[in-house]
């Protein structure tokens, strides 16, 4: 997102410092002033909701208390850490299902989205395309806790559409709500529901942008439908799906609070599977007050968070200079 | 033969994309229908596509014994998403335009200085230390409106909407004399219209879907939005069970449990559904605009 200094650019600074007299710069302040101005609200937030959380992971060497606050409470040393390692088998359950929920999240709705967006792209029906469109963009606006409520009336074991169309077909019943492993699959259908449509649009926009003279081509050379879109759609598609899974790799370890509180409200017999990082420092941070681990679990998860993101802009740069974010 | 296997692929996509139309459409209709059924029929039946034994009691029970409250937490919604959506407008707008002037020496400092939250995150727990015991926004209003005042994101999608006008329209208006304050209220915000629109409605969608704020934040019932108030009725049963039975037409009926989550979806979905339809298209542009390269 920083642009790259064009040479222009670099040639126009660099005789700007040549000819840098103090009354220029000075000059420049000056006119430059309403933009520090401008700036200064944006700065405000940032600093406040973004950069003191940073500094406030100092919290894991301290022995919190709610009196002295995270800067004031008495330092720990490493102790925390001793605790972190002491139940690691809560941080390697947290992890796990962090991770293993984000790749089946990414991997179902990367090929949902491509696969809607190229056979969207097959259609002819503007007004189909049109409509389908919509309605499947739709639940993108909708919380997870609407989400959550409409689930409830799908899977509840006695009054729940699932289940009355299982014995309708003289199957017996099953407990969604005390399965983790089933319910972990619902998480996600309800993430390709939520948000497929959501990524058809980009791909679809993709598809949009390519030569028709291929497809002319191709039709002429005597190509069927389903070569043409292994052979030509797919491929103009690769590029983009590449770099979103790549960058996707980034956001592993960040987990959606609001998705499973919503939709599972915090379901104790769920925990095994929909236990994320951000639902443990949840539970026994902000609602019991045990703060050692989870400040622990909240370093490991940014530091690790912060070198996934390096890895996957690194990797995006050698697939392709361009789509570098910095 | 080849028109013959073309033709049965394109019914195949057209099935399988009618398919799953229908099924992101449907659970709507499985709310609404579960809103307009009576309680007993769905407690003895199940829920259904098609309302059992059709009647408004529900919504009579709800705007009757719990008007207020669901009132109360629509205005709470509706001020926040409100406030919320204009002031996050003007700060992205302000920062979005410091960054995207060309002849501003720091301006990629500034950039950095909002995309490096991107990269590093402090995570939820000092977030949530902060916020209580140092800026005190538990409990307040404002609470629920100033944490999300500057998306990264957003600021990035509106710098491209503002490097998009043509340059020579600044310069000229700065060789009248004009200071950046008059550039970005008379030129850029006008003319980035689109831009200021589109990241309007994302704001409000974040606003008015929210609860991961007042789930953080809030204890006070009187700051319930109507998503946490959802929240609450989903997590606590109790809360519709609680106080007095409504009188409906002189009967004592019992609360509709069942059927009252699926009106209070339907409450909470309305207005996204009213205006979708003349919004969309916003999102589809800011969609396809922050996807290509911020």
């Amino acid at each position: 997102m920083v642009q790259q200094a064009t040479p222009r650019d670099t040639n126009d600074r660099l005789a700007k410092r040549q000819a840098v007299s103090f009354g220029r710069l000075r000059k420049s302040i000056g006119r430059d002033a309403p933009l520090y101005l401008l700036a200064l609200p944006g700065i405000a937030v940032l600093i406040l909701f973004a950069y003191l959380p940073m500094s406030g992971l100092i919290l894991v060497f301290k022995n919190y208390n709610f009196n002295d606050g995270i800067f004031g409470s008495p330092w720990a040393g490493f102790a925390n850490f001793e605790f972190f390692f002491s139940s690691m088998e809560d941080a390697i359950r947290a992890t796990r299902n962090t991770v293993m929920l984000n790749v089946l999240y990414m991997l179902t709705g990367t090929f949902f989205s491509v696969a809607i967006a190229i056979v969207l792209n097959e259609m002819r029906s503007k007004w189909f395309v049109k409509i389908t469109q919509s309605v499947m963009f739709f639940p993108y606006f909708i919380s997870w806790i609407i989400i959550g409520a409409i689930l409830f009336s799908l899977l509840d074991y006695d009054k729940g559409i699932l289940n009355q169309s299982l014995a309708a077909l003289g199957l017996s019943q099953v407990d969604w709500y005390s399965s983790p492993w089933l319910f972990m699959v619902i998480l996600v259908l309800a993430n390709i529901w939520k948000s497929a449509g959501y990524g058809a649009i980009i791909y679809y926009a993709v598809l949009q942008g390519i030569d028709t003279s291929y497809y002319e081509a191709a039709r002429i050379d005597g190509a069927s439908r389903w070569q043409i879109i292994m052979r030509i759609t797919l491929p103009m598609l690769i590029p983009s799906i590449i770099l979103m899974s790549l960058l996707s790799i980034g956001g592993m370890l960040k987990g959606d609070l609001s998705m499973i509180m919503g939709v599972t409200f915090l379901n104790p017999l769920l925990l095994p599977t929909t236990d994320i990082i951000d639902v443990y420092v949840y539970r026994t941070a902000i609602r019991s007050g045990e703060f050692g681990f989870a400040s622990a679990i909240t370093l490991y998860q940014s530091v690790f968070g912060f070198i996934l993101v390096l890895v996957a802009n690194k990797m995006a740069g050698w697939y392709d200079k361009d789509s570098k974010l910095f | 033969m080849p028109k013959a296997e073309n033709k049965g692929l394109l019914i195949f996509f057209y099935v399988c994309i009618a398919v799953f139309s229908v099924i992101c459409f449907a659970p709507f209709v499985l709310a609404v229908s579960g809103s307009l059924s009576t309680e007993s029929r769905i407690a003895a039946e199940g829920y259904s596509f098609w309302p059992r034994g059709f009647s408004l009691e529900t919504y009579q029970f709800l705007f009757g014994s719990k008007l207020e409250q669901i009132v109360r937490a629509y205005a709470v919604s509706l001020t926040v998403t409100v406030l919320g959506t204009v002031s996050a407008v003007l700060v992205t707008t302000a920062y979005a335009y410091v960054v995207s002037v060309k002849s501003f020496r720091f301006r990629n400092v500034f950039a950095f200085f909002a995309y490096f939250t991107m990269l590093f995150s402090g995570g939820t727990l000092p977030w949530y230390l902060l916020s209580t015991k140092y800026y005190h926004l538990d409990d307040k209003l404002i609470g629920l409106i100033v944490p999300y005042l500057l998306s990264v994101f957003l600021m990035f999608l509106m710098t491209n909407y503002f490097r998009s006008i043509p340059h020579e329209i600044v310069e000229s208006a700065q060789i009248d004399g004009a200071g950046h304050l008059r550039i970005f209220i008379r030129i850029m915000l006008p003319l980035g219209r689109v831009g200021v629109v589109t990241i309007s409605l994302f704001y409000a969608l974040q606003y008015w879907n929210d609860f991961y704020l007042p789930l953080m934040l809030v204890t006070d019932e009187r700051l319930y939005t109507i998503q946490y108030l959802m929240y609450t009725m989903m997590a606590n049963i109790q809360f519709l069970a609680s106080g007095n039975a409504a009188q409906v037409g002189g009967a004592i009926i019992a609360p509709p449990l069942e059927t009252a989550k699926m009106a209070m979806t339907c409450l909470t979905v309305l207005p996204i559904a009213i205006l979708y339809p003349f919004l969309q298209g916003f999102f589809v542009k800011g969609i396809v605009v922050g996807s290509v390269k911020g």
